[in-house]
């Protein structure tokens, strides 16, 4: 193959800076615009115009807020809403187009730190120190799960939305879908199951050929379950907690943080069981952001050394490319489609790159 | 690294009707210009009206270097973990706990992580105690017992539900188990907020006040008296008999100014015994005194020590002991329904009585005399688990050796010290070291110069089945040779 192939470049084509720490960050399906929470509490929109091109342009409006801070932001798969929570306890769905509150509700006594939506957008899974709950698109309580007997510290649902994977300390509960309830207006329910592993679970990755699910461990040790058969392993030898995992898009490469090095596990042949994982090495201090390309093989990661890195794993031992952040990176997230990384700073910057390939 | 950079933390704990939720309420309305932020780990019976409360459930873990005792709050790490995303932060974090809570993972959680120690200084532990309910609550349970343990201030609340004499007992009994802890006898948890915030508890930069009573020397006795006696034949009397016709007899002024640093004034009216057992009798001391005064009595320690260390003469129950011109020891077969014993004085004057156990504990006193003067010593009772331990000694230690016992001990003792914290003078070294452990969790460093005081090692340890002469040992093994 030829070396240029695989020449990738992050090309910056946005930036704004907010008045806040940017906690968590969410790109509209369509990529036209962002929904942010800062660590003030303050939710934004950002709209994006002229990606494609040069002179692409961001813009913030502020969407309400959240007393105390913000915790998280997730944005419908199905684009008609987005989602924040904050240390008020509060989760609000807001409508997309204008950030107004379509619903607020306090899903428990503690924080909602993690929220996902469900790949249709009619369920948002909201994990809530020791509770799970489900909600619909409009915020009426879907189901409640019983309380865990840890915070749940992770959540993901599998590709096809039939599973939702909670990490918890002890191992990782899975809620499945069991058919629509007598109850009907209330739709599905989902009955769940528990993966054990006697360690803290700290980060859900399902591979997207549902073959295997992965979290990082705080033992510093990543644990797999091969789906669909009895078996599990683990891969230890990390020096410090394991809690960034991505999938690359066709299942072969698992990354996950060991302090300031990547490493990926390759899944191709007999599995990484007895194999050397893959070393990214360039960052100097801790990794916080890291995640695979949706559907695709490039990764970017971003650490506390002010370093954002591209790599493509197992092509290339080094990094393809890298930008220094003006702060320690705090949020990454691609694109729906691929094509584009937004990243969040803890001083307030969000900068959206453009994955440019060359050759 | 600067401390006004970092925020400071107090943890409140406190059994449920404690009163946690009213003192807080107290601090949230104050006026004193803080932006306080709250984590309650449970809906108080009272709800606290403050916008900036943060709502969490308890989780403990384990943290990873193996150790059974070394667990943290996972919630709390979580919620510090993102108050630390605020450019402008808080003045101040309180931590209320659930009525159950063990303190130590609370505490703990703030030694785990250096980026934790950067920006957040744990100020202290306060600690309320209802006054009505402590002593059933200790009878009971673990944790009320490892709240007082860990505790730096104590708030004795709700004392108007009991009678001064049961308050007396209550805050011996709590001093037993924390002889550092301030202590504050509170009605409706009205202390001012400058006890309770801002006290620095944690602070190896402040000076640290490791003071109280319990520092003393440990004498083998708790109380002695001077009385004036006649020559000839007296009777010492135990039991509750006739007990309450002297009970506020004792002309003796009881000046709590609710800030019980030094607890020497306290000559407990309780008259419930503790329930010791003594099957060597109980020993007391006569010793013949120069004049009735408090200075007498003082000069008499020594001399009170060393007849301590002499045998005893036994005495039976309604027996009789000859004293001799120097002096006598005793031990006084008591029956704890109430027993006398004739002590023939071969000279008028004063005489000290040096007694092993507070005399309110038995009703111990000389029929139809008073004590002209007295003196209450640190209390040395054996019937808590949890207790605390006091070294004073003025020799250098040597570093290394140091280090080798508070590994030794950390590893060997670190689940059953709740609380260490002391003053060390190293040889050659012109700087205090002073150190704080919760557990086996230590910090210590190097502070500022000795200068003009007393160089002085002092340390305090806190916790459950703690062996003085174990403590001691290693201590001496320290000492510079």
């Amino acid at each position: 193959m030829a070396a240029s192939r695989d020449h990738a470049v992050l090309d910056p084509r946005a930036a704004l800076t907010l008045d806040d720490y940017v906690v968590s960050a969410a790109w509209a399906p369509d990529g036209s615009a962002l929904a942010v929470v800062g660590g003030e509490g303050r939710v934004f929109r950002i709209a994006i115009e002229g990606l494609d091109r040069r002179g692409a342009r961001l813009s913030a409006a502020a969407a309400g807020s959240h007393a105390i801070g913000g915790l998280a932001a997730v944005w419908s798969p199905a684009g008609d809403a987005f989602a924040t929570s904050g240390q008020d306890n509060t989760v609000v769905i807001r409508e997309a187009l204008s950030g107004a509150a379509r619903a607020t509700f306090r899903p428990g006594m503690a924080w909602s730190e993690h929220l996902a939506y469900s790949p249709d957008g009619t369920q948002l899974a909201v994990a809530s120190g020791k509770g799970l709950s489900l909600w619909s698109r409009d915020g009426t309580l879907l189901q409640r799960f019983a309380a865990q007997p840890g915070s749940v510290a992770a959540l993901a649902w599998d590709r096809t939305g039939r599973e939702l994977g909670a990490a918890l300390n002890g191992g990782m509960l899975i809620a499945s879908r069991a058919g629509v309830a007598k109850d009907a207006d209330k739709g599905e329910c989902f009955v769940t199951r528990q993966l054990k592993w006697p360690g803290q679970c700290l980060s859900v990755a399902w591979s997207p050929n549902g073959r295997v699910l992965a979290s990082g461990v705080g033992d510093g040790s990543v644990h797999f379950w091969y789906l669909g058969t009895s078996r599990d392993s683990q891969m230890r030898g990390y020096p410090g907690r394991v809690n960034l995992t991505s999938w690359s898009g066709n299942s072969r490469y698992l990354a996950t943080n060991a302090a300031n090095d990547v490493v990926a596990w390759d899944f191709s042949g007999r599995g990484p069981e007895g194999s050397k994982p893959i070393v990214l090495r360039g960052h100097t201090e801790a990794i916080d952001c890291l995640a695979f390309q949706p559907g695709g093989s490039y990764l970017v990661s971003a650490g506390r050394d002010w370093r954002l890195s591209l790599w493509l794993p197992g092509k290339a031992a080094m990094a393809l490319d890298a930008h220094l952040t003006d702060a320690e990176a705090s949020c990454l997230c691609w694109s729906p489609d691929g094509n584009y990384v937004a990243v969040g700073e803890r001083k307030g910057k969000v900068t959206v790159f453009a994955l440019s390939r060359s050759g | 690294m600067p401390n006004t950079d970092r925020v400071p933390v107090t943890v409140l704990t406190g059994f449920l009707g404690s009163g946690k939720t009213t003192l807080l309420n107290r601090i949230l309305t104050e006026n004193h210009g803080k932006r306080i932020a709250v984590i309650e780990n449970e809906f108080g019976e009272v709800g606290v009206d403050h916008e900036l409360v943060i709502g969490a459930e308890e989780e403990i873990f384990e943290s990873n270097n193996g150790c059974i005792c070394c667990t943290v709050r996972g919630d709390l790490l979580r919620i510090l973990g993102q108050l630390l995303k605020r450019r402008d932060r808080f003045d101040y974090i309180i931590i209320e706990t659930t009525g159950m809570a063990d303190p130590g993972p609370v505490a703990q959680t703030f030694f785990l992580d250096e980026d934790f120690k950067k920006q957040f200084l744990l100020d202290a532990i306060v600690t309320l105690v209802d006054a009505r309910h402590i002593e059933q609550h200790l009878d009971q349970m673990d944790e009320p017992g490892q709240q007082v343990a860990f505790a730096d201030v104590l708030l004795l609340n709700k004392t108007d539900l009991v009678t001064p004499a049961e308050l007396e007992r209550i805050e011996r009994r709590v001093r037993a188990i924390n002889g550092t802890a301030r202590i504050f006898r509170t009605h409706n948890a009205d202390v001012p907020i400058a006890s309770v915030l801002d006290v620095g508890a944690f602070d190896l930069t402040r000076a640290l006040a490791v003071d109280g009573d319990f520092l003393e020397p440990q004498y083998p006795f708790e109380w002695a008296g001077a009385y004036a006696l006649p020559a000839g034949e007296v009777t010492l009397r135990t039991g509750a008999a006739d007990a309450h016709a002297d009970h506020h007899d004792h002309g003796h002024d009881h000046d709590h100014d609710h800030d019980h640093d030094h607890s020497h004034d306290h000559t407990a009216h309780d008259h419930d015994a503790h329930g010791h057992e003594h099957a060597g009798g109980l020993s007391v001391v006569l010793l013949p005194l120069a004049d009735g005064s408090a200075a007498s009595l003082d000069a008499a320690i020594e001399q009170a020590v060393r007849a301590f260390a002499e045998p005893a003469v036994a005495v039976e129950c309604g027996g009789a002991v000859a004293v001799a011109p120097a002096g006598v020891h005793a031990a006084l077969q008591i029956d704890h329904d109430g027993s006398a014993f004739a002590f023939r004085l071969p000279r008028a004057g004063h005489w000290a009585v040096f007694c092993e156990h507070a005399p309110v504990e038995f009703g111990l006193r000389l029929q139809g005399f008073e004590p002209s003067s007295q003196r209450a010593f640190a209390s040395h009772h054996h019937d808590e688990e949890i207790a605390s331990v006091g070294l004073a000694d003025s020799r250098e230690l040597d570093p290394a050796r140091v280090n080798d016992w508070f590994s030794h001990l950390l590893q060997s003792r670190g689940a059953d010290i709740f609380r260490m914290k002391g003053v060390l003078s190293l040889r050659g070294e012109p700087r205090r070291y002073v150190f704080h452990g919760v557990h086996m969790m230590f910090d210590g460093q190097l502070e500022q110069p000795w200068g003009a005081r007393t160089r002085q090692n002092r340390l305090v340890f806190i916790g459950r089945n703690l062996d003085r002469a174990e403590l001691e040992a290693g201590f001496e093994s320290c000492v510079a040779r």
